[in-house]
């Protein structure tokens, strides 16, 4: 966001302000209920034993969580710099978390002697099935959009009535239909191809707006002055429209790929060992279905949190690119 | 104009010769790759599942490991949902199904069973807070089970087991809101929250619910098992001469006492053959 030069009173400076959040913040954990929680075992000094202490005891935890809320607040606020509030709150946030998780008593042998496996097959197939099917994508994309495009109305009656279908459908049901559907045609796949085909097809179908977008924005006069040079189409095409489109087209499709990990789970079904599909049956023996499901969430998260960094610096380095 | 029609002829031959298997051609291609591909479920201990060295185990993909020792080839699992292979049509994707399958007459028309291997009891488990203590007590009440199952038809009343020597049964359970899962044990995870949170009872296998139980789940399992369950191994329609030959193995097997070692093995009890 743009630096704002105008400066306002904060509003965690305002008594009537912070009064209202504090009574928010009561209210909510009046409604929760707090009372038989650590904080009530905490408090027992004060309010006694917590599963006797009642209404009393409810009011009480409520009234010191909210306290600790409100003080916390404007500690934040209070924080010189910007980055460093980022920080603490981010810190915050992941305790908060991870006493959640810690609450749910999860037994930690077995996630360490399943982790590994977890990622050797299940990362590894989520990312391959998921790399394989965005560079597909790809080119289905450029080719979409050219076609989307063109003058010719075969083609882009073809074109439009794929994005429309691929778009139209939730892709679980287009794994399914691929999965069950192509067989009855005569060809017969196996689970990771019909994943690959179905995410391809899926996520091909949105990229084509993408690139259509991105080749529209190129201005009118640069088709006009290749075609002045007597380029043709594809000429033009290759060396002058689509170079310059990229840069726009990048970044969205980096977020594709970072909502496609996502749906990769949704091949699942079909019977492929990726990450999802282990987080669902590892635990079944034993019944840690929590532990292999809250393994996999980590992992997913910190996947997307290295892909979401890569695609910021691809997202820099083609603004630098622009401005020069 | 001649060619393309002679092409759409060859194409629709095509089209018409697939999905049939012809008479012996899926054990040939079985003898002449030497390998079965066998379609069994991960979500079902103790029946299949994923062990501590994350491979397939359990009581089904031993006998399914037995049945590709005596035809004296090689074994492959894979693992696609189970309403995937109920769906039949496999398409000579996998041989072979060994995952506990209940033979009813709406799936014989699209698969064929040659052989019941085992039986178990379908029993139900409450929470054990819950007062209800007969199968009966059950009736318009919220039930889970998984989707899809032989419980599930049960509780709709549609259920009809047609292998010999399955014991008749009666319905006793009327008019429950059946809730359907995944598979049973996400059934077991909201049964365990407490009696009638999200679930009064649910309907599984019995070995389910003891193996839940030695895991700590706090459940019951209360009356007598409400129906038998055949369970048979599983190929696709077309293939007679396969259909002999799982049947002589399995019979063999249950012979010479091989399915109640297994069972024993892994129930603790001989479910190889009816109580």
């Amino acid at each position: 966001m743009i630096q704002d030069t105008v400066t306002e009173e904060l509003l965690l400076r305002k008594p009537r302000f912070v009064l209202i959040i504090f009574a928010l913040a009561c209210i909510g954990f009046i409604i929760i209920d707090p009372s038989q929680s650590a904080v009530g075992h905490f408090l027992a000094p004060v309010i006694g034993d917590p599963a006797e202490s009642g209404i009393y005891g409810r009011f009480v935890t409520s009234f010191t969580l909210a306290l600790l809320f409100v003080l916390n607040l404007i500690a934040i606020s209070l924080l010189p710099e910007f980055r460093y509030q980022v920080i603490v709150v981010w810190i915050e946030l992941v305790m908060l978390f991870l006493t959640f998780f810690y609450s749910f008593d999860l037994s930690f042998t077995f996630i360490q002697s399943k982790i590994g496996f977890m990622i050797t097959q299940g990362i590894f197939t989520t990312l391959y099935v998921s790399a394989i099917s965005i560079a597909i994508a790809f080119v289905i994309a450029i080719i979409g959009a050219v076609a989307k495009l063109s003058s010719n109305g075969f083609a882009f009656a073809i074109a439009s009535f794929y994005t429309s279908f691929f778009r139209g459908l939730p892709l679980l049901m287009q794994v399914y239909l691929i999965y069950l559907g192509f067989p009855q045609l005569g060809f017969v796949i196996d689970a990771v191809p019909a994943g690959i085909i179905a995410l391809s097809l899926c996520y091909g179908a949105y990229m084509t707006e993408i690139f259509r977008a991105g080749i529209m924005s190129i201005d009118e006069g640069q088709w006009e002055g290749s075609r002045a040079l007597g380029f043709k189409f594809g000429l033009t095409m290759r060396k002058i429209i689509l170079p310059q489109s990229i840069p726009l087209i990048i970044p969205p499709t980096g977020n594709q790929f970072i909502a496609m990990l996502k749906d990769s789970s949704l091949v699942s079904v079909i019977g492929v060992w990726e990450l999802m599909f282990l987080a669902r049956t590892l635990g079944n023996k034993t019944f840690n279905h929590m532990e292999m499901l809250i393994t996999a969430a980590m992992l997913y998260w910190m996947m997307t949190m290295v892909l979401e960094f890569i695609q910021s610096r691809i997202e820099r380095k083609y603004r630098k690119k622009q401005k020069r | 104009m001649k060619l393309s029609k002679s092409l759409i002829g060859v194409l629709l031959i095509g089209l018409l010769s697939i999905g049939m298997a012809q008479a012996g051609e899926v054990l040939d291609s079985i003898m002449a790759k030497k390998s079965i591909k066998v379609a069994t479920d991960a979500n079902w201990p103790p029946q299949s599942f994923i062990n501590d060295k994350n491979e397939m185990d359990g009581f089904d993909v031993d006998v399914a490991r037995e049945i590709a020792k005596r035809l004296g080839v090689g074994i492959e699992f894979i693992t696609p949902s189970w309403d995937i292979i109920t769906a039949g049509n496999w398409n000579r994707r996998w041989d072979l199904h060994v995952g506990s399958m209940t033979p009813t007459k709406k799936r014989a028309e699209k698969l064929a069973f040659p052989a019941v291997y085992y039986y178990t009891p379908a029993a139900v488990a409450v929470h054990k807070s819950s007062n209800i203590n007969s199968v009966a007590a059950l009736s318009s009440k919220k039930v889970g089970t998984g989707t899809g199952t032989t419980f599930e038809l049960y509780l709709q009343g549609d259920l009809s087991i047609d292998a010999e020597g399955a014991p008749k049964f009666k319905y006793q359970i009327s008019k429950p809101t059946i809730k359907s899962y995944e598979t049973s044990t996400i059934a077991l995870d909201d049964l365990r929250l407490g009696d009638g949170v999200r679930l009064d009872g649910v309907v599984s296998s019995l070995p389910v619910f003891l193996e839940a139980i030695e895991n700590g789940y706090p459940i019951k399992v209360i009356g007598q098992p409400i129906f038998y369950e055949p369970l048979a191994v599983t190929i696709d329609l077309g293939d007679q001469e396969l259909n002999n030959r799982l049947k002589d193995i399995v019979a063999e097997m249950r012979k010479d006492g091989t399915l109640s070692k297994i069972s024993k093995k892994w129930y603790g009890v001989d479910y190889a053959v009816t109580q």
